[in-house]
């Protein structure tokens, strides 16, 4: 997504998108499989401060990005600790049981979402999606055909948005959004903008096969994207957080629980 | 045009393109999700079959192997960029979703378009959420009760939004003709022309 926001660039920016991609992806994978909750802290930790220092915006435009991640993280934390099992009971109300062990499960999850979180929103906050297709079709192999259409996709979003804008308006004129249920209402939304879009795809998909936008050989691309000296300093950051955050989880813990399943 | 192999970049574009209408969707359904989540009683898993919705549609329409897997990726991926709450997870969890979607309709051959396949492959995303859901949120380690309450939410949302209500939301968008654009000739239209 576009922000018209103006922000700086930082190493993160100029990052390889596909490396970028790939790594945080491995590293989704790889925290599934922590188990330890002050591991899991302090890679969280890290990555917030990354949050804060290198994506370049704003203080108060983070702040507001956070916000949301916040409300994931005492949601997720609270499901777990109110209603999973456990033998240390600490407080018991009705339905509600609140045990030791899945208070710590409940923070763990909670933490685990938001290293999720912060693992997408560096990613998103710091990639432009025409430099991702353009290096997932030059690194990844993309075929074009896909790329392209992403980008064309991309592009119809804000013509959409303005037909969302017409049927509304529309619709009032003639006094017909305040009637029955849900399911109409959906539907009267979702049936012109589904059928427009179908068609204004197939107009542009006819025009882009016409011009080759789906020819796979010897392509040549407008946007030569590469590997450079930030994807090094990238990687090593990445690797020095992780590996950091293992260290001390294991030698310095918060707390004396390694395993919270 | 058919000479090339696999999906034409009609077919992509046009999957893509309802993909990105149902990613904004799936984008405002996170902050329904968390509002409906404090009523407790799993009430939140009732909606979460919304989050299958695109992979069902878009093969309804386009009818075609691979577009049920495709639609998933491009849906999470545009909930991705607009930037969800949950971050890259999303992606992961639409692979798997599209995945298991498609070999529902790989099972039938990709021959049959009623309300009971596109059910299944419903069903066949519920279940790629809840493997997704085991190795993020122990949910194993719920009480009893509260996890069969989950489950069972979670599969009658997935049914009711995915399976009915996009089965009936793509009968509607037949009445308007679009359709017949999209969808290759099927053999009941080259039995007319022999006729």
């Amino acid at each position: 997504m576009r922000w018209n926001i103006s922000y700086r660039e930082t190493w993160l920016h100029r990052t390889n998108p596909s490396l970028k991609l790939l790594v945080m992806l491995a590293l989704f994978v790889a925290v599934l499989f922590v188990h330890n909750p002050n591991v899991l802290m302090n890679f969280s930790l890290g990555f917030l401060l990354l949050f804060f220092l290198y994506t370049g915006y704003p203080l108060k435009y983070l702040l507001l990005f956070f916000v949301p991640f916040f409300v994931i993280f005492v949601s997720t934390a609270s499901s777990m600790t109110m209603f999973g099992e456990g033998t240390t009971t600490w407080f018991q109300w009705g339905l509600v049981h609140v045990t030791k062990e899945s208070f710590l499960r409940g923070m763990h999850l909670g933490f685990r979402a938001l290293s999720f979180a912060l693992l997408g929103l560096l990613f998103s906050l710091t990639t432009r999606p025409v430099y991702l297709f353009y290096s997932l079709m030059q690194q990844l192999k993309l075929k074009p055909k896909y790329a392209y259409s992403f980008l064309a996709g991309i592009r119809l979003l804000p013509i959409m948005l303005e037909e969302f804008q017409t049927v509304r308006n529309a619709l009032k004129v003639r006094g017909a959004d305040a009637e029955r249920g849900l399911n109409t209402k959906l539907k009267r939304y979702a049936i012109p903008l589904l059928s427009q879009s179908i068609r204004r795809a197939q107009r542009i998909a006819v025009a882009m096969e016409a011009k080759r936008f789906s020819n796979q050989t010897n392509r040549t691309f407008y946007y030569q994207i590469g590997f450079s000296k930030y994807d090094v300093i990238f990687l090593l950051i990445i690797i020095g957080i992780t590996a950091l955050a293992c260290y001390t989880g294991i030698v310095l813990p918060y707390i004396p629980v390694t395993d919270v399943r | 045009m058919q000479t090339t192999k696999g999906l034409k970049l009609a077919d992509i574009l046009i999957t893509i393109v309802i993909s990105i209408v149902f990613g904004i969707v799936y984008k405002l359904w996170g902050p329904f999700y968390y509002f409906v989540k404090p009523f407790g009683f799993h009430l939140d898993q009732l909606i979460y079959g919304m989050w299958f919705i695109a992979a069902t549609v878009a093969f309804l329409i386009i009818r075609k192997p691979g577009i049920a897997l495709l639609a998933e990726i491009a849906a999470s991926s545009s909930e991705f960029v607009t930037g969800s709450e949950w971050g890259l997870e999303v992606l992961i969890y639409g692979v798997v979703q599209g995945l298991f979607a498609e070999l529902a309709f790989a099972a039938f051959r990709y021959k049959r378009f009623d309300v009971f396949v596109v059910s299944l492959a419903a069903i066949g995303s519920t279940i790629g959420s809840l493997i997704m859901d085991y190795y993020k949120g122990y949910i194993e380690a719920l009480a009893p009760w509260n996890l069969t309450l989950f489950f069972v939410a979670r599969f009658v949302g997935a049914i009711l939004i995915s399976g009915v209500f996009a089965s009936s939301l793509v009968k509607a968008l037949e009445a308007t003709g679009v359709t017949q654009m999209v969808r290759s000739a099927s053999k009941e239209d080259y039995d007319q022309l022999d006729r």
